[in-house]
């Protein structure tokens, strides 16, 4: 028996043991059984987890019927070992649903709550009547959103070119030096894109203030990093037998990505591109929520007054212009293909 | 006389460890037409590679008229690969581009990088590929975009694309595998033509030992990255068949 399979093993086991012991104290007897454990976690506790863990571990390796002793024994275990271990896992799959209904505190009761659903049927019913005196102002804010859309898209497009390329394996591998470029490059791309466009507009209002600029920063930033890898990756799929025809000739290595990478990768830009406008109207819109301007900025201010109606009249707007770009954006990026 | 292109011992290790070609000695005489033959995988794309320089030997020494050219790096490689025109059994050419604009681009060697970076190229080159175009008979086809063309066309404009380079060699990897008996043959006819009349040195891997014997002034054949055959295609015995693509095998022909 391999070291490293025995020590996968023995690992699976711990963390296990040590999940369902935090588990148990923590979400049945703390949340649903009303114990009370402290809020921070006392060293005590901590010593506890480790219990389970090295407890459960070693049951695994003594009884064999554990989840990670089924790794070891599969073929060899007994049936009662391996009905423990199946067991165990259910339990574990019960416990954790079990958590993730009391964590997120959902409760049947306040969803269909007498009071709840009055209010819920005023405030749709309020959308439902949109108040079409504010069309104008709301057509003007949502005109501004799809330009600070368009701003991030188009300012972010030269550096993605340049990055997709930059990160694209199969041209920077040759190298060590290209190669490491190559390296720096994907983690921050993929940084960068892990990220929501939301926490970017967060950082860049401290930085340039509240306000439309912070928005169109972070989609810019955030566009740059999404485009590079799209692009990246369409240039890592393209045919190498072009490229090789045009190496053949003695060209320039810069020829060669012109004329043996670009016209492969030339269309599938333009339709990344033109999704990734019509993605950024819909973030545009959310950032707008925390001050990024146009429409969304609307949209919350007149929500901090509760004028359902003008809301409603925002959010049918809102949905007309996406459904429209996200109509137009397929049928352009159809033409293309 | 000394051979246009000497491969002395050369041997090809790839970096996931397979040996594509392994101490291979072959000579190539200035104006000859070479079949190169073997099973697929047997190294001849690997043979073809080393002399235009795509891939460097791991061991032995390659020259071409005279110069080494084993280890040629940078501006000196490119130049090294100008004078050697390429064609392949994909074609690898832009399919969305013109004809015209496709066999410019056998030129971008001679072509300032700038210029060629705005679609720049002089008139004298424009006529010196509608030329190549009439060599292989497709000049009215100029103006089209290669997708529209078929496949013997398509691998027409790629031997047009390789004599923009101006070569003194010309290399074929399986130039007629994807192609039916008929077009191959007018493809081969094309080169025999090249070979013939302008002198140019051709080296190709086929399939079919019968246009192997049509074609070829000579041949060698590889077998798991050896050389185990040089001769004339006539040669080739049904013993030697043998040898060359295993117990199994039986000569298919194409006519």
């Amino acid at each position: 028996m391999s070291l490293a399979l025995r020590i996968r093993a023995l690992l699976a086991d711990a963390l296990l043991g040590a999940y369902i012991g935090a588990v148990v104290y923590r979400i049945v007897w703390g949340q649903i059984l009303g114990g009370s454990p402290p809020e921070s976690v006392t060293l005590a506790e901590w010593l506890g987890y480790a219990g389970c863990a090295g407890g459960f571990a070693l049951v695994g390796q003594l009884a064999r019927c554990t989840p990670g002793a089924w790794l070891l024994w599969r073929e060899s275990m007994r049936p009662w070992q391996r009905t423990v271990a199946q067991h165990v896992v259910w339990a574990t799959v019960v416990l954790t649903i079990w958590t993730g209904w009391s964590v997120a505190r959902v409760s049947p009761v306040e969803f269909f709550s007498a009071k709840g659903l009055e209010s819920a049927a005023r405030l749709f019913g309020a959308l439902l009547r949109p108040e079409l005196s504010i069309l104008d102002a709301a057509l003007l804010a949502m005109l501004q959103t799809i330009y600070i859309a368009l701003m991030a898209t188009l300012l972010g497009l030269p550096p993605a070119l340049l990055l997709g390329f930059l990160a694209a394996r199969n041209l920077m591998r040759a190298h060590p030096v290209t190669f490491a470029l190559y390296a720096v490059l994907r983690v921050w791309i993929n940084f960068v894109r892990s990220v929501e466009p939301l926490i970017w507009a967060v950082i860049f209002s401290v930085w340039v203030g509240i306000g439309p600029f912070a928005g169109m920063l972070a989609m810019l930033l955030h566009t740059v990093a999404a485009l590079a890898k799209l692009y990246s990756e369409q240039v890592e799929s393209i045919d190498p037998g072009l490229v090789e025809a045009v190496e053949s000739t003695g060209a320039h290595p810069i020829q060669v990505v012109f004329y043996g990478v670009v016209p492969q990768v030339l269309l599938p830009f333009l339709a990344f591109t033109i999704y990734r406008w019509d993605s950024n109207v819909r973030m545009a819109t959310v950032i707008g929520l925390v001050g990024g301007g146009g429409i969304g900025t609307l949209l919350m201010q007149y929500q901090g007054l509760a004028r359902w109606q003008e809301v409603g009249m925002i959010v049918l707007l809102i949905a007309a212009v996406v459904w429209v770009m996200d109509y137009l954006s397929a049928r352009i990026r159809e033409m293309l293909s | 006389m000394r051979a246009q292109i000497e491969l002395l011992g050369v041997t090809k290790r790839y970096p996931n460890g397979v040996e594509a070609l392994r101490n291979v000695t072959v000579r190539v005489y200035r104006g000859e037409f070479l079949a190169v033959i073997g099973l697929s995988g047997s190294g001849k794309s690997t043979l073809l590679r080393c002399i235009n320089r795509l891939v460097e030997p791991s061991e032995g020494r390659v020259y071409f008229e005279g110069e080494d050219v084993t280890h040629l790096r940078g501006e000196a490689l490119r130049r090294h690969r100008q004078r050697i025109g390429m064609v392949f059994q994909q074609f690898n050419l832009i399919e969305r581009r013109s004809v015209l604009e496709n066999v410019l681009v056998g030129a971008l060697g001679r072509v300032p990088v700038w210029r060629s970076l705005l679609g720049n190229f002089s008139a004298e080159l424009v006529q010196e590929a509608l030329h190549n175009l009439e060599i292989v008979g497709l000049a009215e086809k100029a103006a089209e975009p290669v997708r529209a063309l078929s496949g013997g066309q398509k691998q027409r404009v790629a031997i047009a694309r390789a004599l923009m380079q101006r070569p003194q060699v010309l290399l074929a990897d399986e130039p007629v595998a994807s192609l039916d008996p008929a077009t191959a043959h007018s493809v081969l006819r094309y080169l025999e033509q090249l070979n013939r009349e302008h002198g140019l040195t051709i080296v190709c891997s086929l399939h079919f030992l019968s246009l192997v014997r049509r074609y070829a002034s000579r041949v060698v054949a590889l077998r798991t990255g050896e050389l185990v055959f040089e001769g004339a295609a006539e040669e080739i015995t049904p013993e030697r068949f043998r040898h060359i693509y295993g117990e199994e095998a039986e000569e298919v022909e194409l006519r």
